[in-house]
């Protein structure tokens, strides 16, 4: 029960943007793709959810549909895609917004099936008490909650999440990572995430992949992939890392060697002070 | 940390058979009304006018009509055949042409996500104006704005417009700021072009250009009205079938609807083809009524919500009202003299769309 991504190319015109990916995620496996702006990650998720078509290569689900050659409305109930956070424009209730995400399987009017799974979503997003109210009176994290919710009401094999917290506070970063993690695991599904925050892809996700220029170049467990010439070859910034309560953490050096957070004096160093035990940890991980 | 996953067991799953009560009671409260409504108006709009006729005069006339007899005695004759030849396609022509501009609106609106377009933004307007100039120069001021040749000339126009719109936006997959950006190129080429033709023109000319632009149903005929009623009745039921493809674009963007397993591009092709044929043909017939397609969908907003399955056919349902009333009160307050339903109706709707800015915002952004 995996996603299969093989020799995967995209272009815009000319431009390739995605050169050759190759992909494996398992259901219930939580996957974030990581890479400097224009690297192909937002591509690559567009690709699978069917919003961009490939230029080569296969997407198979499950060993053997390919995503790719599905007509869009059967690909729509395996595939859900959760954008940024985005302006909801004219006052569409959240209930209304959550129903948008069972488009695919209703005609004009939506069946009591259908609205059974808003209910679903709504309430595993914490949104029933809110229902009737407009989505241009939610705050972002509320309103990155309604898109959440609208992708489970799709009811969906594959979760796609397209920087989904980029918009939001560090509240309601951290509460949109952990409900994709928890519905990864609770639906079973197979889910990728486009994120920028190395610190939390190390906290939340499984397995990540690192993108550069369209080419996927390391990929692996966060402990395993993370080092400091990675993320200087990616990103262009020395970094040291520690671990923190078990997760590999990442701090971006100032010029003088020094990471950039935290420069009190002390003998025992800056990372060191702010958490003792890390240090010991990354030493035995 | 967060009361999202509030209940660690509950499954993403139906929950059970709870029953069901419809979601949209009030909505189709809201249509059943306003449908009352538009009748209700329609039947005081015909007896509006000239020979004093009352409210049985004009049921007579519709059962003379459908009984197929003739009266008898002149007098009633008489205002049989006004009510017939000239109220009754009036009023009926102000509904149809209401409801098609604010249909037009609705579906341009959603479409390209902006609430301040109207079916005029793709340049229906001044190409349909240019159009008309032309067919007042070349056939002739005395004809007069019911002129098969103005007709034919405003739809021709028209739609070379939109076509024009359509094919050159598609160049950037009619983008919703690509199509907005060409209308408006072609708003401005033909305005330019229809100020050549009334720079050149004589004054008579000029005096019917300028007359056809204020949009009326003065020159009303029963083959507008059955035009407007078959392209209605055709357009009703494919935008209600797409009502909730219309939606996933309109609230989730493109991205996001193609991803919901709508085809985006064929979707809004064949919709603003169907919107700018029923602006088209309406302005052709009437000139051009401004602001009914702009404002008829922000309240209709305001009452059914924005969901495009009940939006659509609530905002013709006001779309109507707000032309059938214009033009009984463009009759009414210099009688026998008659003002444009299209001045009236900015002159009313100017103020209402102002208050419905300032003090509705959500409604509007």
């Amino acid at each position: 029960m995996t996603l299969q991504i093989s020799s995967l190319e995209v272009g815009y015109g000319k431009r390739q943007v995605v050169k050759g990916a190759n992909l494996t995620v398992e259901k219930g496996e939580l996957i974030g793709l990581l890479g400097s702006n224009g690297s192909g990650k937002s591509t690559l998720i567009k690709t699978i959810a069917g919003i961009n078509s490939q230029t080569k290569g296969t997407i198979t689900w499950n060993g053997g549909t390919d995503l790719t050659k599905l007509p869009r409305k059967d690909l729509a109930k395996i595939v859900a895609y959760v954008p940024q956070s985005i302006g909801l424009s004219f006052g569409l209730d959240i209930r209304e917004a959550v129903l948008l995400g069972r488009t695919p399987y209703f005609g004009t009017r939506p069946r009591d099936e259908d609205w059974a799974h808003v209910d679903a979503a709504m309430q595993r997003m914490g949104l029933d008490e809110l229902g009737d109210r407009a989505v241009t009176e939610l705050s972002g994290g509320q309103g990155q909650r309604v898109l959440i919710a609208r992708a489970l009401a799709q009811d969906p094999e594959i979760l796609l999440l397209d920087e989904p917290t980029s918009a939001l506070d560090i509240r309601y970063q951290w509460q949109t990572l952990e409900v994709a993690r928890d519905v990864t695991r609770k639906n079973n599904v197979a889910a990728v995430i486009a994120i920028h925050d190395l610190n939390q892809a190390a906290r939340f996700t499984d397995r990540v992949v690192f993108l550069q220029d369209g080419v996927i170049i390391a990929e692996g467990r966060p402990a395993d992939v993370y080092s400091p010439e990675l993320i200087k070859r990616v990103y262009g910034v020395d970094v040291e890392l520690s671990v923190h309560k078990g997760f590999v953490q990442v701090h971006p050096l100032s010029e003088h060697g020094h990471a950039q957070l935290g420069l009190q004096s002390g003998s025992s160093g800056p990372i060191r002070e702010h958490r003792p035990v890390t240090q010991r940890e990354y030493a035995t991980a | 940390m967060s009361s999202v996953h509030s209940d660690p067991l509950h499954p993403i799953a139906p929950t059970g058979s709870k029953p069901q009560t419809d979601h949209y009671t009030s909505q189709k409260l809201a249509i059943t009304i306003g449908f009352a409504a538009v009748i209700i108006t329609a039947l005081i709009g015909i007896r509006i006018g000239t020979s004093g006729a009352t409210l049985l005069d004009v049921l007579e006339t519709f059962w003379s009509k459908i009984a197929g007899t003739t009266p008898t005695d002149r007098a009633t004759l008489l205002k049989h055949n006004v009510i017939w030849e000239l109220r009754l396609p009036r009023v009926l022509l102000a509904i149809l042409g209401g409801a098609a501009l604010a249909v037009a609106g609705v579906l341009f609106q959603g479409l390209l996500r902006n609430p301040l377009v109207s079916p005029y933004t793709l340049g229906i307007a001044p190409a349909a104006a240019f159009g008309a100039s032309l067919a007042i120069v070349l056939f002739g001021a005395t004809a007069g704005s019911a002129a098969i040749s103005l007709v034919i000339g405003a739809l021709l126009f028209s739609f070379l417009n939109t076509a024009l719109v359509l094919s050159l936006a598609s160049a950037r997959q009619l983008h919703a700021t690509t199509l907005i950006l060409v209308g408006i190129a072609l708003s401005q080429l033909f305005g330019a072009l229809t100020a050549c033709i009334q720079y050149f023109a004589e004054d008579e000319v000029l005096a019917a250009i300028v007359r056809w632009t204020w949009g009326s149903v003065n020159n009303s005929a029963w083959y507008q009205v059955l035009a407007l009623f078959v392209l209605l009745a055709l357009a009703f039921p494919y935008i209600r079938f797409r009502s909730s493809a219309l939606n996933a674009i309109a609230f989730a963007g493109d991205d996001s609807a193609k991803s919901l397993g709508v085809a985006v591009s064929q979707v809004r092709l064949q919709t603003i083809a169907i919107a700018a044929t029923l602006t088209a043909v309406t302005i052709a017939f009437t000139g051009i009524i401004g602001f009914v397609g702009l404002v008829a969908p922000h309240i209709a907003r305001l009452v059914v919500g924005a969901n495009h399955r009940f939006l659509i056919a609530f905002s013709a349902i006001i779309g109507a009202l707000l032309l059938v009333i214009a033009d009984a009160v463009g009759r009414l307050v210099i009688n026998p003299g008659v003002i444009p339903v299209g001045i009236i109706d900015a002159l009313v709707g100017a103020p209402i769309f102002l208050y419905l800015i300032l003090t509705r915002q959500k409604a509007i952004e």
